[in-house]
């Protein structure tokens, strides 16, 4: 009775003997929500790190402090150093009589279109006429994929509602030409015609395929865009750690410049088909240090969310 | 190779096994310790590799252990035979039935690459000299029924869809009518991405499923899902009859460990694997031959058969 008495009250300097039992259990738990195993190890070892040595609170159990400490690493990690604000970046690019320009890249399958076509539909509603860039002349029906989304959208939007305007138009040279250039072209468009934003779509590629990783740098290369947004599924477990390395390491390595442009923020779709294993979204924030910008939470127009990093640390740790 | 980094580290910790002067609980720990991270870096199921833990774990048994018996080849069976377990649900897999009509439903979560693999196993069996074809029924994805059409052309496979048709369960039942009725042996049916949170879809799903009747349901699987995919996995199979997995994209650096959860969960072994975008990036899938690479075991007719 007294031994646990002492366990819990009293006060103690923490070892790393004390905690470890408590961290292998964390990391587990964090395995579980699908969070990287290396990235569950990091963490925990940041943790041990902070407390070892530490004083333990008064009426502080070792579980609920490493619990607490780890809380607070997680909401800091999910908080954004740096604010990505498009529509006021969107403003002045325009003030300055030029297009905003964003490149959507990332593996296969993960919602680069969709979610391209969810931001034309914010920047619509915000009051942005934007330029829809159909640069995957790759994958079959991509090109119809984004014509589908542009008939959609100006449906939603019709020119009546906007001054005779028509708010979204897709710029497309079909398939099998070089990406680059389409780019290039569409940017130009957008300036000739006044549009505000390009979104430009990607191919979804391999970050192991160097043949498509080199064509991604050139083309971020040459159009120099204002935002480079990597698309990531929240379903994606440990494989998420290996995208955003290559593809930051590809950007640098095949840019041939000083200061190459890397991603400067996460687009993380699916985030309604994992219910609480919410873990991608550590992983992906711990390796580039970049905010989520949005979350896909759907395969409907209005189903972009910014993150709510406290409520994902609460399912995280739940 | 598709998950040869894997193999290589349970490979590692075996040896050390082999290495060791004295064979204790200290040594078996560490092995099954090293297993177990390579098996969660590659995004097998938690609850899976902490079983698999234990299951050896049980089976060893160093008080009980005779003195005589071979404790290495004791540990390395349990361990193949757990890894096997894990990969092999004991289920003969499905096959078609020549000159007759056989009816394949594609299934799985949205983006895993259904549709690409409908034309990859129509393509597959088209070469083999069967009578196939495709059928579209996902009207809900923005330009699915171009994709399924340019693919389709590209390799001369009849295909069934509709620009105009709004519901899906319609179009699947006029295409396997039609198709049917000219005796088409491999009829395989694409269908919507979906996932289990929303029940809608998994509603469109069942009536696609019961409407076409199909001979077999084929699960996809992307190989880069983590810890997701066995809730998924399960909330499919409950709703429909999946006989068969198919992992994709095994061409990127992913081992495929959640993918491989998807086995547990549905009980349907895994048929084929996809390596890559082109239509004969496609490779039928062996179990055993399987896992015996993984564990450097034994001589392997190899991953595949070719
Ligand atoms: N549930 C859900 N599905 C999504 C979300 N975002 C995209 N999807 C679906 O994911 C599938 C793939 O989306 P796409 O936008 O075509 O993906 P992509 O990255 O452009 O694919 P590729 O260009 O072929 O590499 C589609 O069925 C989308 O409807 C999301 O946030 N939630
Ligand atoms: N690298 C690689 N890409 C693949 C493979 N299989 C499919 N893909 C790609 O993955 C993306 C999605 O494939 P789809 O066939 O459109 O996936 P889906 O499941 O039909 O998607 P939804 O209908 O939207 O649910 C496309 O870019 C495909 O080219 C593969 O084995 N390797
Ligand atoms: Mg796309
Ligand atoms: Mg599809």
């Amino acid at each position: 009775m007294f031994n646990v008495f002492k366990g819990l009250v009293g006060s103690k300097t923490l070892t790393r003997d004390d905690i470890q039992d408590v961290l292998n259990k964390m990391r587990d738990h964090l395995i579980s929500k699908n969070v990287a195993a290396d990235i569950a190890a990091k963490l925990c070892d940041s943790v041990a790190t902070k407390l070892e040595g530490k004083v333990l609170g008064t009426f502080n159990t070792v579980a609920s402090t490493v619990r607490n400490t780890l809380q607070e690493a997680c909401v800091q990690l999910l908080s954004p150093k740096r604010r990505i604000d498009i529509l006021r970046d969107a403003m002045e690019a325009k003030q300055q009589n030029r297009p905003y320009t964003i490149v959507f890249c990332g593996v296969n399958g993960v919602g680069k279109s969709t979610n391209l076509a969810k931001v034309s539909f914010w920047l619509v509603e915000n009051g942005f006429r934007v330029l829809i860039a159909a640069c995957d002349t790759f994958r079959a029906g991509a090109v119809e994929q984004l014509r589908t989304h542009t008939r959609k959208l100006n449906a939603l939007h019709p020119p009546t509602k906007h001054n005779g305007m028509q708010m979204v138009q897709l710029y497309e040279q079909g398939y099998g030409k070089d990406a680059a250039g389409i780019a290039m072209q569409a940017v130009n468009y957008a300036r000739d015609y006044k549009l505000d934003v390009t979104l430009i779509d990607t191919a979804g590629r391999m970050q192991d395929n160097e043949p498509l990783m080199r064509a991604l740098a050139k083309l971020i290369k040459v159009n120099q865009p204002d935002l480079v947004l990597f698309v990531g599924e929240a379903l994606v477990g440990n494989e998420a750690v290996d995208q955003l390395t290559k593809f930051n390491q590809a950007l640098a390595d095949h840019s041939q410049m000083e200061n190459p442009r890397l991603i400067d923020g996460i687009v993380l779709t699916k985030f309604d088909t994992i219910d609480d294993k919410v873990g991608a979204a550590v992983s992906m924030t711990y390796i580039t240090g970049q905010p989520i910008v949005f979350v896909g939470t759907g395969q409907t127009y209005t189903d972009l969310k910014n993150l709510n990093a406290k409520a994902v640390v609460s399912a995280l740790l739940k | 190779m598709v998950l040869a980094d894997l193999g290589r580290k349970i490979t590692n910790a075996l040896r050390s096994i082999s290495n060791a002067t004295v064979i204790n609980e200290e040594v078996l720990n560490s092995m099954l310790k090293e297993i177990c991270t390579a098996l969660l870096e590659a995004d097998v199921n938690i609850k899976l590799v902490k079983q698999l833990r234990e299951n050896v774990r049980a089976v060893i048994d160093f008080d009980e252990m005779a003195a005589g018996l071979n404790k290495r080849r004791m540990i390395q069976s349990a361990v193949f035979q757990q890894l096997v377990k894990l990969i092999d649900p004991g289920v003969k897999a499905w096959q078609p039935t020549k000159g007759k009509n056989n009816v394949i439903m594609f299934v799985g979560l949205q983006g895993s690459g259904k549709t690409t693999t409908c034309t990859k196993l129509a393509y597959y069996y088209q070469r083999k000299g069967w009578k196939t074809c495709l059928i579209c029924a996902d009207t809900f994805r923005a330009g699915a029924f171009d994709q399924l059409k340019q693919n389709a052309t590209k390799a001369r496979i009849p295909f069934y869809g509709s620009y105009t048709e709004a519901d899906p369960v319609v179009i699947a039942q006029e295409g396997v009518d039609k198709f049917k009725a000219e005796n088409f042996e491999i009829i395989i049916v694409d269908t919507s991405g979906r996932h289990k949170q929303e029940d809608s879809l998994f509603e469109e799903m069942l009536q696609v499923s019961n409407v076409t009747g199909p001979d077999n349901v084929i699960f996809v699987m992307d190989a880069s899902i983590g810890q997701a995919c066995e809730a998924q996995a399960k909330a499919f199979k409950d709703k429909v009859d999946i006989g068969s997995v198919i992992i994709t994209k095994l061409d990127s650096h992913a081992k495929g460990g959640g993918a491989l959860s998807a086995v547990a969960a549905t009980k349907s072994p895994v048929i084929f694997i996809g390596t890559g975008e082109h239509i004969d990036d496609f490779e039928p899938f062996k179990v055993q031959p399987f896992v015996s690479k993984l564990l450097g075991m034994g001589d392997l007719k190899g991953l595949v058969e070719k």
